[in-house]
């Protein structure tokens, strides 16, 4: 499926409302460049009109406002008034000038909210596998300087095209109503100027990407000799780094001052043929005037408003050649938007969830993995009680209990999982995830404060239902020893908590929403022995009516059990009460034996 | 990591780095001279205009007009002249002093000791090696001649007005220092707008990075909603503080052109009147009206320079402070007159080590703790003898290796090495006799043969090879297309963890070493590749010291003395089977690692 088939699709779908401060923004745009060719004019009336004795050639209602104030004699006796009219188109400017540019931002801020807000959003609702498949960093890059890319191509590159053509368009109309020929002379140069800027973008372009290219080298040499210090040093290599980072620091110099070169080149050779764009204009200006055809007044418009074409023209090259790279941005953005999100069937609904959950024949292979790491498994959890699992590492008993969390699709011939009868397939995923709660092997917390980590779960956060979760996970103490208590601010900019503590909050904040099943995926094991049993006891009196499900290495953890499974690469190889596998004189009972009384010296000598 | 405090040098820091301007010198001072030529021709331009309007049109002829021609064009392509030497001068001081700059700090880094490292963050070190020496650079080089061009064209501009006409001028330089009063006050408000907006932007990268990197505990814990709510609440945050900021740079950009209105009616007030009076040619009044449409610029960018050096400053105290940072472990004079320094070695007076190792009363604590984690510290280590270093990750194993490679040194007692003190010899010596093999091996990008060669530069192909059949890794070069050649990736990207490993065991074994030191990998690989590291490791210590920080319990049941470390301390010592006598910690990981082999064994 695929929701924004072209690229204009997805721009035009983010565009979504910020395209009515664009529109004004580009209004505004044209009615600065349209206020920006007013003053020559007024300066050539007053040059030919006010000083000279020429008849104005203005607009009637221009001349009815003139002979208001007395005719062009009482601009001759008070040109105060002359300049009044400059100053108030000026402020007039200023105001067009000013909503132009905040609407702009506002069109761009919007624009560019709603991309961020749309992605990460849409990140938040792609499946766990999808996750799992992209690497981070291209994800990060992908929402931070793709996303940039495309917000300067709307609010700055496409808007600067608009103006600029706009401004030459209106410019060279002026010009040519006031003398076509000498018009002409500024207009032939303007083609030539573009093609040049532009040419010369694009060469100053690849060399750009050169450098890039090269800096990436340079980058990663500094980076892995940063790294890998401990190599560089213990094999006293420091001088062929030192060699090594030198050679590729010339080499990427080199490229640096081959784009200086075609850069000032560029310039250089840019500023002599705008240079002789004004001459153009005035030696065609100075014959026509002198051939009568143009007032003085109107050689002043003529180069005005030939200084006004200069910048934009020079610009023209630069936006269009810049623009082409928006486009492998916008795409790069539409593999995001286009991956499928996680959705529920339609015949999805809200089962009770204290009842009892069953494993039929489940089978499940990881995308890229030769072997099954589920083989056939069938089991059932009644509800209410707890349950332990015991396996190695590879075992697959985390994968069993992300199936049950339903981050993993079971394949058509996968099995089923099934909680009071009902295919975990048709419960709503966030239903279903909310009433299990289950603590990682290797918890992530969020760059918060515990307070806020532990109650993140909740809408609002009751100190005391977060305190008494601290307490059952023996995570209080720790917690309170810190300076600033519950608002300490964890992850980056905060404290760093050990293996263990990072474990017991994870554990407060899966307690604190009471969910109907628990599962404890190896999450003690960080955890010394003692604070363990304490946890473990603490727990049991407060789960309730709740099924729980531990997973662990050490049987002390889950003796206790009512029901305990042996997980060994992807089967249940023994099952039945503590007691039960004891008895067995099986794996669980070699395994309890070395945890319990140990191994002699001469067993141990493997 | 390490925020450092807020940049206090004078004047920006800048001549500090007067050493490193002082090879290009004759260049800038080139620079300087070329670019005000070239502004104050910009400022002269004009004239021509005027000349224009009062000779051709006010007097109705041509006269004249060829050489004007020939003047205009040559002077224009003279200025073009001038602006490429110039910006190709300037583009080559600013990369050839951010090469030097670059090339210090590097070379600098290389002497540094550990401690630095770990004070501060690759990431950190980093970017002051890549960025901040860019931005250095652009300061000398760019910015300066920003300076240079317009100060050139504001004073070019001021000579011509005065010199046409004194009464206009005055009257224009009057509103001079009002745009200029405004324009700092605001330059500095968009500066700490600025600021804010990097902050809540870094904020959103934060927000991503947490979004994508926990993505499974949020999924788990169903908190999407909260997640995308409390982003949203940052992007709004962002939003808004953008459009205040655009609000005033508009408000600035606005007021800006509105005073160049302002200048322009002033002189068509003004000058309008004299020129009706007679008192000024309209070519004066034209000149005048394009300097005040012109002038506001310059004078503008002249402002927004001055204050971009407020912000970088700290870019450059970062560096200056990088290359002035001393190393905590370093060769006396005299050593370095006997033995050379990291970069010029006079092998000529190097000993040969034989591998006697002797701790003598060593106690040690890491420069940035506080707590000693070894006190009297003895052992004495002959020649070929196996220590093998047990304790759980994070316990603090690496400590007595660190002190063995002098990546620290002692803080009392001393470190003996073939009967003497380290420190007598140079770092370079010791560390040209130590091989070293990471748990999570380092590979540098480049090809097989030259990250074998690593060690022993002038290593042939048969020598390597040979390495390569000792801890039998040649299966993961017959698997490569191109052998040796083969480019293995940034960081060894296109090799398994477990052929790295081996790689990285060959390359130890090249060069040879007397002493060899071996932090043994955790992370799970299969059992063939696992069995084939094993055999490497026994093949790899025999006649040589060696000091295994060991993972996996079984592979140093051989060794000669076991150390057990527990929260960074040395808690007991011995052979394994005095340790497992004792019943104690080692007793205990040992029964701990049992366990998992059973569960291999349990097929």
């Amino acid at each position: 499926m695929q929701n924004y088939p072209t690229k204009a699709n997805l721009i035009l779908h983010f565009l979504s409302g910020s395209k009515r401060y664009f529109a004004l923004s580009m209004l505004f745009a044209g009615l600065v460049s349209l206020l920006d060719m007013v003053n020559p004019k007024i300066i050539s009336y007053t040059v030919d009109s006010v000083i000279g004795t020429k008849p104005s050639a203005l607009p009637g209602s221009v001349e009815k406002l003139i002979d208001g104030i007395g005719g062009t004699s009482a601009l001759r006796a008070h040109p105060i008034w002359i300049a009044a009219a400059v100053l108030s188109i000026g402020v007039l400017a200023a105001l067009c000038r000013y909503v132009f540019r905040t609407m702009n931002t506002r069109g761009a801020e919007t624009f560019v909210r709603k991309m961020r807000d749309d992605l990460f959003a849409h990140i938040m609702y792609l499946p766990y596998t999808w996750h799992s498949e992209n690497s981070t960093g291209d994800i990060i890059q992908r929402c931070t300087s793709d996303v940039n890319t495309i917000k300067r191509f709307i609010s700055e590159q496409l808007v600067q095209l608009f103006r600029t053509v706009i401004m030459i368009v209106l410019a060279l109309i002026f010009m040519g109503r006031i003398h076509f020929r000498v018009m002409l002379g500024s207009a032939l140069m303007i083609p030539v100027i573009v093609i040049y800027s532009l040419i010369f973008h694009v060469k100053i372009g690849t060399a750009f990407e050169k450098v890039d290219v090269e800096e990436g080298v340079l980058s990663s040499i500094v980076q892995e000799n940063l790294t890998g210090v401990r190599v560089v040093r213990a094999f006293g290599r420091e001088l062929y780094e030192r060699g090594r980072f030198e050679k590729q620091n010339t080499y990427y110099t080199s490229f640096w001052i081959r784009l200086m070169t075609i850069t000032s080149m560029y310039w250089s050779v840019a500023d002599i043929l705008t240079g002789l764009q004004i001459l153009f204009i005035m030696l065609f200006g100075s014959v026509a005037c002198i051939h009568g055809t143009l007032t003085v007044g109107g050689f002043i418009a003529m180069t005005s408003y030939n200084m006004m074409l200069i910048w934009p023209v020079r610009q023209l090259g630069r936006v269009i050649s810049e623009m082409s790279k928006a486009g492998i941005s916008i795409e790069r953005l539409r593999y995001i938007m286009n991956s499928e999100v996680e959705t529920d069937p339609k015949a999805a609904w809200e089962p009770p969830m204290n009842r009892d959950i069953t494993f039929e024949n489940v089978t499940y292979a990881y995308a890229n993995a030769s072997s099954p790491v589920l083989k056939d498994v069938s089991l059932t959890i009644p509800a209410g009680s707890t349950f332990g699992i015991l396996g190695g590492t590879g075992s697959g008993k985390s994968t069993l209990m992300y199936l049950l969390d339903h981050l993993y699709d079971l394949g058509p011939d996968g099995g089923k999982i099934t909680v009071g009868g009902v295919d975990i397939a048709n419960i709503k995923k966030d239903y279903l995830r909310r009433n299990i709660g289950m603590v990682l092997q290797e918890p992530f917390l969020f760059s918060r404060t515990l307070s806020e980590n532990i109650g993140i779960t909740g809408h609002e956060k009751n100190m005391d239902e977060i305190r008494r979760a601290a307490k059952i996970a023996s995570i209080d103490d720790a917690i309170e020893s810190f300076t600033s208590g519950y608002d300490t601010f964890v992850g980056e900019r905060g404290v760093t908590l050990s293996g263990g503590q990072k474990q017991r909050t994870a554990i407060a904040q899966m307690l604190i929403s009471k969910p109907p099943i628990m599962i404890f995926d190896d999450s003690l094991s960080a955890v010394d022995a003692e604070t363990d049993m304490k946890i473990r006891h603490a727990i049991q009196e407060n789960t309730g009516s709740s099924t729980v499900i531990l997973i662990a290495h050490r049987i002390t953890t889950l003796m206790n059990a009512d029901h305990i499974i042996v997980l060994d690469k992807g089967r249940i190889r023994e099952q039945g009460t503590h007691e039960e596998l004891l008895a067995k004189n099986g794996l669980y009972r070699r395994i309890y034996d070395l945890q319990t009384a140990g191994i002699d010296e001469s067993e141990a000598d493997i | 990591m390490n925020e450092e405090k807020q940049a206090s040098l004078p004047l920006f820091g800048i001549p500090r780095l007067f050493p490193y301007l002082k090879p290009y010198r004759v260049k800038i001072i080139c620079m300087i001279l070329l670019g005000a030529i070239s502004s104050g021709m910009d400022a002269a331009y004009p004239l021509f205009n005027r000349y224009t309007l009062n000779h051709f049109i006010g007097g109705q002829t041509l006269a004249g007009i060829g050489p004007f021609t020939c003047l205009y064009v040559s002077l224009l392509i003279f200025q073009g002249l001038i602006n490429y030497v110039s910006s190709v001068e300037c583009g080559k001081v600013e990369m050839s002093v951010d090469k030097d700059l670059r090339n210090d700090a590097f070379n600098h880094l290389q002497t540094l000791s550990f401690s630095y490292f770990n004070r501060n963050s690759v990431g950190y070190i980093h970017a002051r090696v890549m960025s901040d020496t860019g931005l250095i650079g652009e300061v000398i080089s760019w910015r300066m001649m920003n300076l240079v061009w317009n100060g050139a064209y504001v004073i070019g501009v001021l000579v011509v007005m005065l010199i046409i006409d004194v009464r206009l001028a005055a009257l224009i330089c009057l509103l001079v220092p009002v745009a200029v009063i405004f324009m700092m006050y605001f330059q500095r408000m968009l500066l700490d707008y600025n600021r804010k907006i990097r902050e809540v932007n870094s904020k959103i990268t934060g927000n991503y990075n947490e979004g994508i990197t926990g993505a499974q505990t949020i999924k788990v814990l169903g908190v999407e909603e909260k997640m995308i709510g409390d982003f949203k609440q940052e992007t709004t945050n962002m939003r808004r503080i953008s459009i205040r900021e655009a609000h005033y740079s508009a408000l600035f950009i606005s007021t800006m052109t509105m005073m160049s209105a302002m200048v322009l009616a002033l002189v068509l007030w003004q000058g309008g009147r004299l020129t009706v009076e007679g008192l000024m040619q309209i070519g004066t009044l034209a000149v005048f009206m394009s300097y005040a449409l012109e002038m506001l610029d310059p004078i503008q960018s002249i402002i927004e320079t001055l204050s971009g050096f407020i912000s970088i400053q700290a870019n450059i105290e970062r560096v200056v402070k990088l290359l002035a940072e001393e190393s905590d472990v370093a060769d006396s004079p005299e050593v370095v007159e006997k033995y050379g320094d990291s970069f010029h070695p006079k092998k000529e007076n190097w000993e040969e080590l034989i591998g006697d190792i002797e701790f003598r009363d060593v106690s040690f604590r890491y420069p940035d703790g506080d707590e000693y984690v070894l006190e009297n510290f003895n052992l004495k280590v002959p020649h070929g003898t196996n220590v093998a270093i047990v304790g759980e990750t994070g316990a603090g194993k690496s400590t007595l290796v660190n002190l063995v490679c002098r990546f620290f040194e002692p803080t009392k007692g001393q470190l003996l090495i073939d009967g003497r003190d380290a420190r007598e010899r140079s770092q370079l010596w010791l560390h040209s006799n130590i091989g070293y093999v990471l748990q999570s091996p380092h590979l540098f990008s480049g090809t097989v043969r030259e990250n074998l060669r690593y060690g022993k530069p002038d290593a042939t192909d048969d020598e390597i090879m040979k390495a390569l059949r000792i801890v039998s890794a040649e299966s993961v070069l017959a698997r490569m297309e191109k052998g040796l050649d083969t480019d293995i990736g940034e960081g060894g990207s296109i090799l398994s963890t477990g052929e790295k490993q081996l790689l990285s065991f060959a390359r130890a074994i090249l060069a040879d070493p007397k002493i060899l030191v071996l932090d043994e990998a955790t992370s799970s690989i299969d059992t063939v590749t696992e069995k084939a590291i094993q055999n490497a490791i026994d093949v790899v210590i025999r006649g040589r010291t060696s000091f295994v920080i060991a993972h996996r319990l079984s592979t140093i049941v051989d060794a000669d003395v076991i150390l057990v470390v527990k929260g960074g301390k040395i808690i007991s010592r011995g052979t394994h089977a005095e340790l497992m006598r004792e019943r104690g910690y080692y007793y205990e990981l040992y029964t701990r690692q049992y366990e998992e082999l059973l569960w291999g064994a349990a097929e």
